[in-house]
């Protein structure tokens, strides 16, 4: 007697689901690491449809969060924690850094005006010039900064006043 | 990121490669600084340099202030996209001397 198993059952390819476009880091508040996360946020935001100069500008708004978290937050230890959420929603790209330091000031989120022979200051008035939102929050047991830029083709940013 | 410095008829060119940031910059600044000492002219090679930051911008202002303190001159040339890109939003493109290529840089 013999046994015809009979063919496979017809194996349609199917896609699969297409869940949020995100990644979380934890990271050591180490420079030696700014290079990797910048790495990770520029293809981010290539896949998301930014074009090479965007790319650029949000990597460097990333990168210049991320130092003031360590220069700042941190005092320049490298043995802290930074998380850092990456997430790609409906209409903007969305970066969010907690860290657990002291309440932040919150005019360090202001931008100052640029004088042209200040040595500080540049990376949180490029912050506010790439980005098109930037909040900040006091946490429980830390610090936590938003910064979101919308998509191609999404909302405007606000004007200021 | 690295630094390499060689001499050239009474100028001083260092040439830098890689990505100039809070983890770099320090020591970026500190080549350039010493090297500022020895010479009348500075010329910075920026044409393998990837990306820079505000503190990679904070050094070279540095450097830059030093050496309109001390009368002599200081240079960059070679400077991409990316570069250009973070002068432009810090808006010192017209505060430092800027050229196209080294030749471009040993005749300013």
């Amino acid at each position: 007697m013999s046994c015809d198993k009979g063919s496979d059952p017809e194996r349609v390819a199917t896609p699969p689901a297409r869940g949020p476009l995100k990644f979380r880091v934890r990271m050591a508040s180490d420079p030696r690491l700014l290079p990797v996360v910048r790495s990770a946020v520029s293809e981010l935001a290539g896949v998301c449809g930014f074009e090479d100069g965007q790319c650029r500008s949000i990597t460097l708004a990333v990168d210049e969060a991320l130092s003031n978290v360590i220069r700042h937050a941190y005092k320049n230890r490298c043995d802290q924690e930074i998380e850092l959420n990456c997430q790609a929603k409906s209409d903007c790209l969305e970066f969010t850094f907690v860290e657990c330091s002291e309440a932040a000031d919150p005019s360090r989120f202001c931008s100052q005006p640029l004088d042209g022979s200040a040595l500080g200051g540049r990376g949180t008035h490029l912050i506010r010039q790439i980005m098109d939102e930037v909040c900040y929050e006091r946490l429980p047991e830390g610090n936590r900064l938003s910064l979101k830029k919308y998509l191609p083709g999404g909302k405007a940013k606000p004007d200021r006043k | 990121m690295k630094t390499a410095t060689r001499e050239q008829t009474g100028t001083t060119i260092v040439d830098v490669t890689g990505d100039i940031d809070m983890g770099t910059s320090p020591g970026l600044r500190k080549t350039l600084l010493e090297s500022l000492k020895k010479t009348p002219r500075l010329v910075v090679n920026l044409r393998e340099v990837r990306y820079v930051d505000s503190s990679g911008i904070a050094s070279l202002v540095e450097v830059l202030k030093e050496a309109r303190n001390t009368k002599k001159r200081l240079v960059l040339f070679g400077l991409n996209k990316a570069v250009h890109e973070v002068l432009e939003l810090t808006r010192l493109t017209k505060v430092f001397e800027i050229r196209e290529t080294e030749e471009d840089a040993l005749r300013a």
